[in-house]
């Protein structure tokens, strides 16, 4: 019994040293600092260094993180303060032993920078706390400490008594909850929801003015991903169409617009409002061309043709071939700016535009789900063989969806290129057809505020994350994974009953039983 | 269920309010008691800047940080610092470099650009490094007033649209082609020239340029084409232009490509074919990642040579900060740090104390200083500005690897 | 098979498919042997030695393409996901490879008064085993752990779910390489013997054509690790296993087989690949840096559709394929050389078209059905 807990709280230290290790050859060890000390209200300059009391609250906060969660729920309070101080004694071995070899470079003067970047004298000398040698048993206590007092921690916020408190307070609250609710009059409790909505629409009706153009940017930026992610879950969502070149498709619209109203290369300035709808037209065309010849593939045979289509769009526009055309590498700048009612727009007009094109999609998407077409969709992606017997087109309807997604890439491509004023091959890569895939997945498929949400997490966050200079896309690569290993059906699933068979065996689902079809061709 | 929606409301709302956080950071406007500021900022086209005591006077920098050209960005990044290390304080105020990343696209650009049109103590951007950003960042510093000072976009058209904010210090494409093809057909006399390029904007414009020229002069092109960027081995190609026999290899783009294809040229029918690369192929990197195979290939960088005693105060202190040599990571290491210190410059020049304490900084006669820079003696060079915003005018000069080592030939 | 009751039904009106599919495909068609034949028989522009550079070049590539596929095709045949991060396991051997490289070469094993020789150049042999082994180590280490990390908690989860997990995944790797490595380029030291661009050379045409021991080296090594990747799939217990896990887990659980097992030895397995392609592509291209693995990675995911997913010979052919294809496509065609990716992936299409599993089909899911 006591060797087990020895060992699976040895392991924890192990890993929480390994990963600080990690943290330290990054150097992360110095932004994290960085950001305490602004929390704090002393301001780093970018590029300085922090003081090294921030360096030691941080690894306070380390080790007795690595302390608590080395302790197990149901054992005894002393066994508790021992898997702690064990976790933490065994941090503690793991970065003296790097201490050393750091301290040990500090004293020979040794520049490791060439293969380790992160890895200066500065930083080494942050990291042992300033106190060069010395430093390497100050850090083995602090460990050893934090590690201890981690687990008396634990003892405290994490026994049987406070999981029973909370509880009894979660019972509470859903108590207060409902004779509130009770209480309320009838209106309020029916019409409550109706009234969030409406709180958030004037939100969003009185935030873009009030809220400065770099919010605008980004919240532009979420809003037509969204419109991207109605369009990629018409395809994947509702008829099953594995997609992820949708890329290809919004360059069709941003092109449109750009081509047709810039001074160069064809000097067309047919205006916004029309160009945009032949934006959405060529939009549904490359969706029909992209269609037609691929109908017999599935799964992830059509990803995979999807996604040499969106290179092959991409690698065209860029081409010598096209440059005449389009541009070439050197894209199309000085799109003009569309009017309406004979004002030029400007940031606060595009968010309105956004909202606007956003509220059209989510209306045709709901009542495309409500429709004929749609339940006809969902009978494919469930079953195309049922389908097909019950009369359902396939080849039709599968058409239909990916030249209606298309619509909707088109229309955010077109808002997109004239937002920003330019638009070149570099802003149609497959980055962009894999994020609005993330923003599907990562919301929940067929769920409208889902995909919404997956927009803010995938568009917005790393805005937000800005602060993180370049630990940006680390920090986000981890919490993709993250969300998706907390929460696999995605931010806000689809109320709609998931049919499909979850795991392994729903591959055999969506075998298209033209596959088996094909000694008959 | 409910209560986890509500959850999910409540983190959207709480996005929403952090989103708008920043904007709701009002600078710290403090009415200026001295009538001189007061005049100076109304009488200036976009109005000053002002920079309360305790807050930094910050230069953007727009660059790719991390993708596939994340070397460009961190590169840039790290002669900012130092540029801005070595300027000091002024007047009792720190300047500050705020790099960010904008993917080198012109979506990135834009957010970029709007983050710093959201913070008022912004007053130069030393950037965008790629001309698609560029492009894209280009309006929204127009309409507030923050002049541009690229070390590497290089897109002709940047400054032929008459942008009052738009300066830049490297070459123009035409410039650099035109001098090239000249040279490679009075000087070194060939007349079979295979002209590659890397299939982005660079490179696409100076191979092209330098092709037309070469034409004109009388020499046959025997190929003119892209490649796909950031390959590791482009023997194929050159197999193919193997059987044209080609007197040189003209490349326009990156050491990268240049370093792929030298080394490919041994192994495909090109040996005793001369590599003639660019401003972007020059660097201590080439050298290194080539080694015998780069003996013989020319190289072009702006004007004379950049051999002062500050610059090599420079690099010392950029291995000594970053354990790496300058130009390791991207041509463009000593632009870069030339950008941001012409930045600070003018900034020192048109910047007022306030009686109040605060330091005024009007923009629009930074943006007309910026521009009107002359003779200023950087470390990569002589700049002066030309009324539409190139800042380099002058010829390049022509380098030849022999023994390890840079000789420059005219 | 029941492939004549699950026919479809002629419930169908229209069937678009049907018309436009051989359309297309022989408009593609069409055009490429006009394109052959315009650039082989009319023009004749290029003599042999040129057609031999450009084969051995589109060998070696491919061989490296069918290596990484096979990881690809190994995890989904068992966990039917892909593995966006695989291209980031490669990069993770390259770099693994270049370290050993610069640690032999820092040893110097010269005796007293002789000029300084590096442990690299005096033992290549070893030091070249010692890189693979160091690299196939490396990597499978990081495959064995991506997949506990990252895929083994959404074992259950729909088939999406994964790919998200493994491009966050793909994320991190990337970036956590650039702030370890700096976004540097790098050379790979070769030990003097097999310098890059060395090699045996012929004489055709009064022309030097070199085959270069790198891309010998990488050619044989690939082949025989597929050979033997095929023989310890079909012979070997584990790979019996791991076959009948493929077809079906439950059944393989109730068989007492430890799925969990079989599936970290997967992963152990196609990350050693990409080890060995990452040093190869290191040896024979000289390049690493945080982004190596990103084209290649997506490279081979399209040449192991190509050859029908989960399939292992089916990798292989499609690697070589495609390599081929790009090497010798664009001269062949007489198309720019920029447009080589538009090529390969066109003429996956065309194949797609025809074969909608792939070349050899979906040999481990087709056992099931």
């Amino acid at each position: 019994m006591n060797k087990d807990i020895i060992r699976t709280s040895s392991r924890k230290g192990l890993l929480f040293g390994i990963v600080l290790i990690f943290l330290v050859l990054i150097n992360f060890h110095i932004m994290a600092s960085t950001m305490i000390s602004k929390l704090l209200g002393t301001n780093v300059l970018r590029g300085a260094f922090p003081e090294v009391r921030f360096m030691i609250i941080f690894l306070v906060i380390y080790g007795l993180w690595a302390g608590w969660s080395a302790v197990s729920r149901e054992n005894k309070t002393t066994t508790k303060l021992l898997e702690g101080l064990i976790s933490g004694i065994t941090t503690g071995i793991v970065i003296v032993l790097f201490g050393l070899i750091l301290f040990f470079l500090l004293e020979t003067q040794t520049d490791v920078r060439r293969y380790l970047t992160a890895l200066s004298f500065v930083s080494i000398n942050i990291f042992l706390l300033g106190l060069r040698g010395a430093g390497v048993p100050v850090l083995f206590g602090l460990f050893t400490l934090t590690g201890l007092l981690g687990g008396a921690l634990a003892i405290g916020l994490r026994s049987k008594t406070v999981s029973n408190f909370k509880h009894s307070i979660k019972a509470f609250v859903s108590n207060v909850r409902q004779s509130i609710t009770s209480a309320l009059p009838e209106f309020v409790t029916k019409y409550g929801k109706y009234m969030i909505y409406l709180v958030l629409l004037a939100l969003l009706l009185l935030l873009p003015s009030r809220w400065g153009s770099y919010n605008n940017f980004v919240f532009g930026m979420v809003g037509l991903y969204v419109i991207l992610g109605i369009g990629l879950n018409i395809m994947l969502g509702l008829s099953g169409q594995f997609m992820i070149g949708i890329a290809a498709l919004f360059a069709m619209g941003a092109y449109s617009v750009a081509l047709l109203n810039s001074p160069f290369p064809h000097g067309l300035m047919w205006g916004f409002w029309p160009s945009l709808v032949v934006g959405v037209v060529m939009a549904v065309i490359g969706g029909l061309l992209l269609g037609l010849p691929i109908m017999r593939l599935r799964g992830d045979y059509l990803g995979i043709v999807t996604l040499g289509f969106g290179e092959i769009i991409r690698i065209l526009l860029n081409s010598d071939l096209l440059t005449d055309l389009t541009g070439g590498p050197r894209g199309i700048q000085n799109i003009q700016q569309p009017t309406f009612l004979g004002r030029p727009f400007n940031d606060v007009s595009y968010a309105y535009l956004i909202i606007v094109a956003m509220a059209v999609s989510i209306f045709l998407y709901y009542r495309l789900e409500k429709s004929r077409t749609g339940r006809a969709w969902l009978s494919i992606k469930e079953d195309t063989l049922v389908a097909r017997a019950t009369g359902v087109d396939v080849q039709k309807y599968k058409l239909l969806a990916l030249c209606i997604g298309a619509a909707f890439a088109g229309l955010a491509g077109g808002i997109f290129a004239a937002r920003n004023q330019f638009t070149g091959p570099n802003d149609h890569t497959l980055m962009v057809s894999i994020n609005v895939l993330s923003v599907v997945i990562v919301g929940g498929l067929n769920s409208i505020p889902g995909i919404i949400l997956g927009s803010f997490a995938l568009r917005g966050l790393p805005e937000l994350l800005r602060e993180l200079e370049t630990y940006r896309l680390l920090v986000f690569g981890a919490l993709l994974v993250f969300m998706m290993l907390v929460r696999p059906d995605g931010l806000w699933p689809s109320s709609r009953p998931n049919l499909e068979e979850k795991g392994s065996s729903d591959l055999k689902e969506d075998i298209d039983p033209d596959l088996e079809g094909r000694g008959n061709d | 269920m409910k209560t986890r929606r509500i959850l999910i409301v409540a983190f959207l709302l709480v996005l929403l309010l952090s989103a708008c956080g920043p904007a709701a950071e009002e600078p710290a406007v403090v009415e200026p008691s001295g009538v001189d500021t007061t005049a100076l900022c109304e009488g200036d086209d976009f109005g000053c800047a002002v920079i309360a005591p305790g807050q930094t006077i910050k230069i953007g920098m727009g660059s790719p940080m991390t993708g596939g050209n994340a070397a460009f960005g961190i590169d840039a990044e790290q002669s900012g610092l130092i540029a801005v290390e070595d300027a000091g304080e002024f007047m009792g105020f720190q300047f500050e470099l705020i790099a960010e990343d904008d993917g080198g696209t012109p979506e990135g650009g834009a957010a970029v650009a709007n983050k710093f049109a959201a913070d008022p103590t912004i007053v130069g951007v030393a950037g965008h490094l790629f001309s698609g950003a560029t492009f894209a960042a280009l309006p929204i510093y127009e309409e507030i007033g923050i002049p541009m000072l690229s070390p590497s976009a290089t897109n002709p058209d940047l400054t032929r649209q008459g942008s009052r904010v738009f300066n830049r210090v490297p070459f123009t494409d035409e410039a650099q082609g035109a001098a090239a093809a000249e040279y490679m057909y009075n000087e070194l006399g060939f007349r079979k020239i295979a002209f590659l390029h890397d299939g982005q904007d660079y490179g696409k414009g100076l191979a092209e340029i330098a092709a037309a020229t070469f034409e004109s002069l009388g020499g046959e092109v025997v190929a003119l084409m892209g490649l796909t960027p950031g390959e590791a081995d482009y023997s194929p190609v050159l197999s193919t232009i193997a059987a044209d026999s080609p007197d040189a290899l003209y490349l326009g783009g990156y050491t990268q490509e240049g370093v792929v294809l030298t080394n490919n040229m041994k192994t495909s029918g090109l040996e005793d074919v001369v590599f003639f690369g660019c401003d972007g192929t020059f660097g201590v990197d080439f050298l290194s990642r080539t080694g015998a195979n780069g003996e013989g290939t020319y190289h072009a960088t702006p004007r004379t040579p950049p051999e002062t005693p500050e610059k090599d105060a420079f690099d010392a202190a950029y291995t000594t900060r970053w354990g790496q040599a300058p130009g390791e990571l991207s041509p463009f290491t000593w632009n870069s740090y030339d950008t941001t210190t012409m930045l600070i410059k003018m900034v020192q020049e048109v910047a007022v104390m306030g009686s109040d304490g605060s330091l005024y900084i009007p923009r629009g006669a930074l943006v007309d200083a910026v521009r009107g820079l002359a003779n200023y003696v950087g470390i990569s060079g002589t700049y002066t500005c030309a009324p539409v915003g190139d800042c380099n005018i002058e010829g390049p000069t022509f380098w030849i690897v022999e023994g390890g080592e840079f000789v420059a030939v005219n | 098979m029941e492939s004549k009751t699950k026919s479809p039904p002629k419930l169908t009106r229209r069937n678009y498919s049907k018309i436009i599919r051989p359309i297309f495909g022989i408009l593609v068609l069409g055009y490429i042997l006009w394109r052959l034949y315009e650039v082989l028989i009319v023009q004749q522009a290029y003599s042999i030695e040129i057609w031999l550079r450009l084969l051995i070049a589109g060998l070696i590539i491919g061989g490296v393409y069918a290596l990484i596929a096979i990881g690809y095709t190994l995890v989904y045949g068992i966990l039917f996901m892909i593995n966006f991060a695989h291209g980031e396991v490669m990069m993770i051997g390259t770099f693994a490879g270049y370290f050993l490289f610069e640690v032999t070469k820092g040893i110097n094993v010269a005796s007293a008064g002789n000029p300084p020789l590096s442990f690299s150049d005096a033992y290549p042999l070893i030091s070249v085993i010692l890189a693979f082994i160091v690299g196939m180590t490396v990597a499978a280490a990081a495959g064995f752990f991506l997949e506990k990390i990252a895929y083994r908690p959404l074992r259950k989860a729909p088939r999406l779910i994964p790919l998200i997990s493994a491009i966050g995944a793909s994320f991190f790797l990337q970036n956590a390489a650039q702030l370890l490595f700096s976004p540097q380029v790098r050379d790979y030291t070769n030990p003097a013997a097999i310098a890059r661009g060395s090699g045996w050379t012929l004489i055709i045409n009064d022309s030097r054509v070199v085959i270069t021991y790198t891309g010998v080296l990488t050619f044989v090594l690939s082949i025989l690790l597929m050979i033997g990747l095929y023989l310890m799939v079909q012979k070997t217990k584990l790979g019996k296993a791991m076959r009948a896990v493929a077809s079906d887990k439950n059944t393989a659980a109730l068989m007492g087989i430890d799925v969990d097992a079989i599936v970290s030895r997967t992963f152990i397995i196609s990350g050693a690949l990409a080890g060995a392609a990452g040093v190869m592509w290191g040896l024979h291209n000289g390049l690493v840096h945080f982004f190596v693995g990103f084209l290649p990675g997506i490279k081979a995911f399209t040449a192991a559709v190509l050859g029908g997913i989960g399939n292992i010979p089916g990798a292989m052919l499609g690697g070589m394929f495609l390599g081929l294809v790009e090497s010798l496509g664009p001269t062949a065609l007489g198309i720019s050389y920029q447009l080589k990716d538009v090529i390969a992936f066109v003429i996956m299409i065309v194949i797609l078209i025809f074969r909608p599993s792939g070349i050899l089909g979906e040999v481990l899911s087709e056992e099931k059905v």
